[in-house]
């Protein structure tokens, strides 16, 4: 890495902002360099690639730009398949940067977008033998990219006795959370999904909200490390971010709403808990979307108000509608997913 | 070996036609290290490294009585490294055709993780610069220390630092001396001896790399602010994933007792077979705490403590 490399990174570390007495936010500009730039440092000193190979990733998100910033700086070619929910925000920054992108334009019969955009990576890895496919649900350098970002909260804040971030892959909650347990074996760990999502059990939908939630089951989510899983919805996370702009200043992305408004109100209720929040990126992107009033009242996405509380669930399928909560603790996927619902 | 440490060090003292006299030089011991394990320098390489635990309740100290003969004798004469310091040590002052007796007396068990050899080195090194009328800066006796015996701890320096102890160099320097910590150490294995050199240096996981640097992450806030708990919790977590490569006998049966006493943590040897429980000195409830350490170590057959605060 050159002193360029390094300077370039910096740029995307996050800032420690401490928005209420035991409430620190975490806001990175763009969380997802981190795992991007880790899992190809890693595939390059394993020998796993080399400077003619093609790095190869599926992804409709930040993912997608993270590696194509990553590739663009180590001088990677890459090939990336995504869907219509790359925007064009994304489209025209990722192909700047030298990537080819392919759009998956229906999905497939069985398996939705997930597995027709799937199935065009296996076309592109049949085609060019001397390929790397990052795998970032379950490529274990993903969650361990973030040693860094523990470091940096140990080394601001001390002890963390509570990490509430939103979960897609897994990689930035559950690597933050075992490398922040090795210190503080205690610390509890909220993770924030949204309905329609597999992650904590809930059946596959599409899914408004994005960037947080999957349709399938990710290695690198780890289970056993969450004590409380929350789902919100696309409007409410919409509206805890506007509140956040408001309120703070804090110009995020929907995901950053969706953390904040989980984090503020376990920390309301934990006084004496240091709570840190992840905020994953920055708001540009959602400048046409979550801050724009029409565009929220044209989808049906806008609310007056956020709960003050969430409903209380005792098994993922009873949550529905509105912001949820269950009480995981620690339990492994199965354990929680196969007891009884009153609902089923 | 003195080209080699010409190029380590610019800044080089001359010893011309030098006045010789008795040198003295001491050192104090380590009981094993608050974290050892692997950390990538500004430059992307990985370096091993340690943060000494240092215990002056054991020391060597080094008698070096120089003569012009140019022909070094130790006592005891196994201590092969002691005489190596003194060599380097007088190469880097120029002091040429020196030769003389260097007698060692230390009260440091050896081959246990207390730092004997290297407190012998920096004792002698002290010592025979001493003889020809020079003060060694740290750096300096980082560096000859670690020419004269490969890898060494870093107990010489006043301040913490981290330490490649492969290499002698400080990769961070903490500004400030580790906090007071109250020590109960032990030796996990009475007939079990580690030579520093004859076992394999571990090899860490990408995995474990990376949570090193969290664990320093932790130990720069511990000392900035005095934080003894998190000291604490940094120690014992360096000795966990130590625990693949150099396994402590009843290692999680002691992990439970100090756990249980409600001590900060336990920091080993990384190549020996002490161990310390660290305490704050300024608990109120200290002496329960040592007491009932005591008789539940006791209960595993650990009957000989040694008490100390660094």
């Amino acid at each position: 890495m050159t002193e360029m490399h390094k300077s370039i990174l910096d740029i995307y570390r996050p800032k420690l902002v401490p928005l209420e007495h035991n409430l620190t936010a975490a806001v990175f500009p763009f969380m997802k360099i981190f795992p991007a730039e880790f899992c190809v440092r890693r595939a390059r000193e394993e020998g796993w690639i080399s400077s003619q190979s093609l790095v190869v990733e599926t992804s409709s998100g930040n993912m997608a730009l993270g590696l194509a910033i990553v590739c663009n700086l180590y001088g990677y070619k890459l090939s990336l398949v995504s869907d219509y929910a790359c925007d064009g925000f994304l489209r025209r920054r990722i192909e700047d940067l030298g990537a080819r992108l392919d759009i998956v334009s229906a999905p497939s019969a069985a398996g939705g977008y997930q597995k027709a955009r799937l199935d065009r990576l296996a076309e592109i890895r049949e085609q060019v033998p001397d390929h790397w496919w990052v795998s970032q649900y379950d490529n274990p350098c993903n969650a361990g990219a973030y040693a860094f970002f523990a470091a940096q909260l140990i080394e601001g804040l001390g002890r963390v006795d509570c990490l509430v971030g939103t979960v897609g892959s897994g990689g930035s909650v559950c690597g933050t959370s075992v490398f922040l347990k090795e210190l503080f074996p205690e610390m509890k760990v909220v993770g924030v999904d949204t309905f329609g999502s597999v992650l904590f059990g809930q059946r596959d939908q599409l899914r408004q909200l994005r960037g947080l939630g999957n349709s399938i089951l990710p290695k690198n989510l780890d289970h056993t490390l969450f004590d409380e899983v929350h789902w919100v919805t696309a409007a409410e996370a919409y509206k805890g971010t506007r509140l956040l702009h408001r309120g703070t200043s804090l110009f995020c992305g929907g995901t950053s709403g969706a953390a904040w408004m989980v984090a503020r109100h376990w920390a309301c209720r934990h006084p004496r808990q240091r709570v840190v929040a992840i905020f994953p990126d920055d708001g540009y992107r959602y400048a046409d979307t979550i801050y724009n009033d029409d565009y929220l009242l044209k989808e049906n996405l806008h609310l007056p108000e956020l709960p003050q509380h969430p409903r209380e669930v005792n098994h993922p399928l009873e949550a529905h509608s509105s912001w949820s909560r269950l009480q995981w603790e620690r339990r492994h996927y199965s354990d929680v997913v196969n007891t009884l619902s009153a609902v089923v | 070996m003195a080209a080699q440490i010409k190029n380590l060090i610019s800044s080089k003292p001359r010893q011309n036609g030098t006045c010789l006299r008795v040198g003295v030089g001491t050192s104090m011991a380590q009981h094993g290290e608050l974290f050892q394990g692997q950390i990538e320098d500004d430059n992307d390489q990985a370096r091993r490294c340690l943060i000494s635990l240092p215990c002056a309740a054991m020391y060597s100290q080094v008698v070096f009585d120089p003569d012009r003969s140019g022909y070094l004798r130790v006592s005891p004469g196994y201590k092969e490294k002691a005489k190596k310091a003194v060599e380097v040590t007088l190469a880097y002052l120029n002091a040429e055709g020196i030769g003389g007796l260097i007698t060692i007396e230390s009260t440091i068990p050896e081959a246990k993780g207390c730092g004997s050899s290297t407190a012998d080195c920096v004792a002698a090194a002290i010592a025979s610069a001493d003889a020809v009328g020079h003060r060694l800066r740290e750096e300096e006796l980082g560096k000859l220390v670690v020419t004269a015996e490969v890898a060494s701890d870093n107990f010489m320096f006043h301040n913490a630092v981290l330490f490649a102890h492969r290499e002698g160099i400080v990769l961070e320097d903490y500004a400030r001396r580790l906090p007071t910590i109250q020590v109960l150490g032990f030796d996990t294995a009475i007939d079990n001896h580690v030579k520093t050199l004859e076992y394999p240096p571990a090899e860490y996981s990408w995995r474990q790399r990376q949570s090193f640097h969290a664990l320093i992450g932790a130990v720069r806030r511990a000392i900035r602010t005095n934080d003894l708990e998190l000291l604490g919790r940094v120690a014992t977590a360096s000795a966990c994933i130590n625990q693949e490569f150099l396994p402590k006998p009843m290692f999680h049966e002691i992990q439970q007792i100090v756990h249980h006493a409600g001590a900060l943590g336990m920091a080993v040897a990384h190549s020996g077979t002490v161990l310390s429980v660290l305490l704050d000195p300024d608990d109120s409830f200290l002496d329960v705490k040592v007491e009932e350490l005591r008789n539940n170590l006791g209960t595993l057959g650990i009957s000989t403590v040694l008490l100390f605060h660094t």
